[in-house]
């Protein structure tokens, strides 16, 4: 938020797209087996079908959700030339398949690998992106605790996870604004720049136990009054005033997935469509 | 405090850990979603260790395992997978350094349990590779084939054939043994984080001695019945522990059901002891008769408001904060609750957009919610602007009609006492123990030329954050005005009118999205630091642990150069003697003297001060004021306030700007206008 003013798009975090939708209204618990679950099988068959497929779904829920373009936070410069590099250096590598156009024979094995991990990596962050921009933060907490609650038979404390996890979502924007102050205070200060190399490191060192030892201060300050307030009411207890249920519309969800996920694995285990092994 | 904090043998987390074990989620959720989400600052993801180590060395294991829990679910919802194994890793490598710290073993330890931390991290690793087979084939074919894309460029220069093949077939090798490079690089990495975060964990912890503990209030364990009023107290008298005075009494009084006490004195004299006395605290001396528990945050028991308005509020939604910690099971009619407080059809609105006043009036709801019988309001209204403490007042004096609720206010404001039915006055030792008058608004801003050339030069200003993105929002609209020299400016707005952004901006920390912000004619924004600016919490502007060696860093000279620092103490009447005090050991006023201390030696074109006045009792306010008053007139200081309050601010700043909604209400009188 201290950036230049550009036109570069700044990254929100932890606030939904504002409006309503039948996306923004599942239930977070939902959404939450719905990322495991396709996190698990990509990482189990990352081929082209069940990438395909989660792209699909991606696009479908963003549209469902009417989720402006705006919301992608400018890429940096970096990442694009990270990007060019990393796909030339592959794609100079060839191997199959190959392409003949008139006398040019050109081997795409390199590159496609090269094109499969980023697209895999780009529908992940778009799936979980998706989650942090139609679900209210307050809701995480409560569907954390209702998943886990299976856990509690192996006597996990997980309402105390939840509740932690809870007060941790309270607290990470307040923190956030104090160290927003706390580098505008060091940006302010003079730059002394030692004459040799040893001071200069030095320097650098005691610059970085300065930070933390501020950040550590804070946070305790806040984690103090914080324990105070929660004495103040008597220990902990509810979290959420009206906790959310899944309802039918997370079933439909559900199983839509879930067929997509049972279609992915038979696709890769059985079919002659499975992106080949390496 | 005391470093290593109190740490229960067993049983759930007491309020405390639950507390610093949420915070420290947080922190280091944060800097592993920067390590992540920034290019090339994977470095900086490493001290989040820091947090995690202390947690350990603090509290038990349990402690550390939810707050592990707790950011690596944060981080996961932000920046995926790579964010929650950045936090896990932290959170194993900050638990080994801060455990063998608290057993207190040294280095050789730590290198010796790092080196098997990190085999056993490899061979978890290893393991996750092994089950996703499909997955390691692609990441190592796309490796190969940046490898063997490099190797054909390397081969088409003259003479590169060999280096070529080398690559290839070391890469190869490197790939068919695969699980040894990966284990004695898990070592490697994992010893060398250890390590580094054991340096910075030792050095913060030194840091941090001398921290006061400001929590206040503790669980009172008790059976029986809750009934905490009529409350007596005879002849009660506190010490703190380690001090050698009275920190209050001794003290008389009685508390009926119904009454509405206020209670007054300065800071200093022990109003804050009274009310731990009243929550609960066992005295040193005399004795306090109830008829049953004090049932802290307990149906029909007590209640406490304190102070800060975003550390009250736990919810992060408003019908979630009335019903946070209450008992699971019990139901209650939210709606009514704040309706009462007047924070009608609000229930699902997010927390973090409220105003302090209606922070205030939540946590007010919140306690309501309990039907205490006793309510505590300990200077609740100190942080909250002009507005939200009048309707804060309202609600707080219709309580004692409308519930069969005992209330205490402590305040500092004369005015807020008036509304009691008695007023108790803690004289204590203290011997500054003038209250605040709050001043009412001056209707019209007085016009008074201003002369001098002009420094700094707002023209059309407008701001906007998250521009371009569904979260759009205005701070500013069309802002112009000119601050001349010697000049001194109050900027008037409520909470949420943009001041703070604008005080950003004239600083030259934020860059206007339109418009432009000049200093002698150049932009600010590329001269940062040459205008001062005091924030609100002046904890967060000083960062080295001694008063001389902050001022020191603060106005670029050495810290060994004791005369300056003198006359730079000297210049925020401060005795020299403070320049060995610990920052941690200073009071509010003191902290935001030496803020100026060091601001004022750079000789700066102009001081903003953010909300300077905002928790300072009524000596400490009068005093900065005369200072900085004195200061403008000897030495032309050129100020500019940004607050929500006019008390006793009329004589640093004769002119006064007000800021509504991001918009200057009243047609400030500029250079334009005089021409």
């Amino acid at each position: 938020m201290t950036a230049p003013a550009t036109q570069r798009r700044s990254m929100v975090l932890l606030r939904p797209v504002p409006g309503t939708s039948p996306v923004h209204e599942l239930w977070a618990g939902t959404k939450l087996i719905v990322v495991a679950l396709v996190g698990v099988v990509l990482t189990m068959y990352p081929g082209w079908v069940p990438i395909g497929l989660v792209a699909l779904l991606v696009m479908l829920t963003a549209w469902l959700a009417r989720i402006p373009r705006s919301v992608l936070p400018s890429v940096p410069r970096l990442v694009w030339v990270l990007m060019f590099l990393g796909g030339g250096t592959a794609a100079l590598a060839g191997g199959e398949p190959f392409l003949d156009i008139a006398s040019v024979h050109l081997g795409l094995g390199g590159f496609l690998n090269f094109l499969r991990i980023t697209v895999l990596s780009i529908v992940l962050l778009g799936l979980g992106g998706l989650v942090s921009w139609t679900t209210n933060v307050a809701e995480i907490a409560p569907a954390a605790a209702t998943l886990g609650r299976p856990l509690k038979w192996l006597r996990i404390p997980v309402d105390e996870w939840a509740v932690t996890l809870a007060l941790a979502l309270r607290a990470f924007p307040m923190l956030i604004d104090e160290y927003r102050v706390l580098f505008a205070a060091r940006r302010l200060r003079p730059k002394v720049r030692p004459e040799t190399r040893r001071e200069r490191r030095r320097q650098r060192r005691a610059e970085i136990v300065d930070l933390l030892a501020a950040a550590i201060t804070v946070a305790l300050r806040r984690g103090d009054e914080m324990g105070d307030a929660i004495t103040a009411r008597g220990g902990v207890g509810q979290i959420v005033a009206s906790p959310a249920r899944p309802r039918r519309a997370d079933a439909v969800a559900l199983l839509m997935v879930v067929a997509m996920c049972v279609l992915s694995v038979w696709v890769e285990v059985a079919t002659p469509l499975a992106t080949h092994r390496l | 405090m005391t470093v290593a904090g109190t740490r229960d043998k067993a049983g759930p987390l007491n309020p405390g850990e639950y507390a610093q074990a949420a915070v420290m989620a947080a922190l280091s959720a944060a800097t592993a979603i920067i390590a992540v989400v920034v290019p090339f600052a994977a470095g900086l993801g490493m001290l989040g260790t820091v947090p995690m180590g202390l947690l350990a060395y603090r509290y038990r294991l349990r402690v550390l395992v939810a707050a592990a829990v707790a950011g690596s679910t944060i981080a996961f919802l932000i920046a995926g997978m790579g964010g929650l194994m950045t936090v896990v890793f932290c959170a194993y490598i900050g638990g080994l350094t801060g455990i063998v710290k608290r057993t207190g073993r040294g280095i050789v330890t730590v290198l010796w349990s790092s080196v098997v931390a990190g085999a056993a991290f490899g061979a978890y690793v290893i393991g996750i590779l092994l089950l996703v087979g499909r997955l390691r084939e692609l990441i190592f074919a796309s490796m190969t084939s940046n490898i063997h894309g490099i190797a054909n460029i390397i081969a088409a220069a003259p003479g590169g054939e060999r280096a070529a093949e080398d690559l290839r077939t070391g890469f190869a090798a490197f790939l068919h043994y695969w699980p040894v490079p990966v284990m004695l690089s898990m070592i490697m990495h994992i010893v060398f984080v250890t390590l580094l975060g054991w340096w910075a964990l030792s050095r913060v912890l030194k840091r941090l001695f001398g921290i006061p503990d400001v929590h206040k209030l503790d669980t009172v364990e008790s059976a029986g019945r809750v009934a905490p009023v009529p409350t007596l107290l005879r002849d009660v008298r506190f010490r703190y522990p380690g001090t050698n005075r009275d920190a209050l009494g001794p003290v008389s009084m009685q508390i009926d059901e119904g009454e509405h006490v206020a209670i007054t004195g300065a800071n200093g004299s022990g109003k804050t002891t009274l009310m731990l006395m009243l929550a609960g605290r066992t005295p040193t001396a005399g004795t306090i008769d109830r008829p049953g528990a004090v049932g802290l945050g307990k149906a029909g028991g007590t209640a406490v408001v304190m102070q800060h308005p975003e550390s009250q509020v736990l919810g992060t939604r408003v019908a979630d904060d009335v019903v946070w910690g209450l008992p699971a099971g019990t139901t209650i009619d939210v709606e009514r609750l704040l309706s009462e407080v007047g924070l009608s059809g609000m229930a699902g609105r997010d927390t973090g957009g409220l105003s302090g006043g209606e922070l205030q009036r939540l946590a007010v709801a919140a306690a309501l919610a309990r039907e205490p019988a006793l309510l505590i309001a300990d200077e609740v209204t100190s942080m909250v602007d002009q507005e939200g403490r009048d309707v804060l007042l309202s609600v707080l004096s219709d309580l004692t009609r409308h519930h069969r609720t005992s209330l205490v206010h402590i305040t500092h404001y004369n005015d807020e006492a008036d509304s009691a039915d008695r007023v108790v006055r803690l004289d204590g030792a203290s011997d500054n123990i003038e209250m605040v008058a709050t001043a009412p608004v001056p209707i019209v801003a007085e016009r008074i030329e201003p002369d001098g050339p002009a420094v700094l030069e707002v023209r059309g200003v407008g701001h906007q954050y998250g521009s371009g993105t569904p979260w759009e929002s205005t701070a500013l609209r069309d802002i112009s005005f000119t601050v001349h020299e010697g000049e001194g400016v109050l900027i008037h707005g409520l909470n949420g009118s943009g001041k703070s952004t604008l005080a950003w901006i004239l600083a030259g920390l934020t860059v206007p999205t339109t418009g432009s912000c000049l200093l002698d004619g150049k932009p600010v924004s590329d001269q940062v630091g040459a205008v001062a600016i005091s924030f609100q919490a002046a904890r967060l502007q000083l960062m080295r642990s001694r008063v001389g060696a902050e001022i020191a860093s603060a106005a670029g000279f050495s810290k060994h150069d004791t005369a300056r620092i003198t006359e730079a103490l000297a210049m925020v009447g401060l005795d020299p003697e403070l320049a060995d005090r610990r920052i941690d050991q200073l009071s509010g006023g003191q902290m935001r003297r030496v803020v100026l201390a060091g601001l004022l030696s750079r000789r700066p074109r102009a001081l903003i001060l953010d909300e300077p006045l905002a928790g300072l009792d009524a000596a400490s306010q009068q005093g900065l004021v005369a200072l900085l008053a004195e200061l403008r007139r000897t030495t032309g200081l050129t100020v500019v306030v940004i607050s929500h309050d006019f008390a006793g601010l009329d004589e640093l700043c004769p002119r006064i700007l007000h800021l509504h909604r991001g918009e200057l209400a009243e047609a400030p009188v500029t250079a334009g206008e005089r021409s």
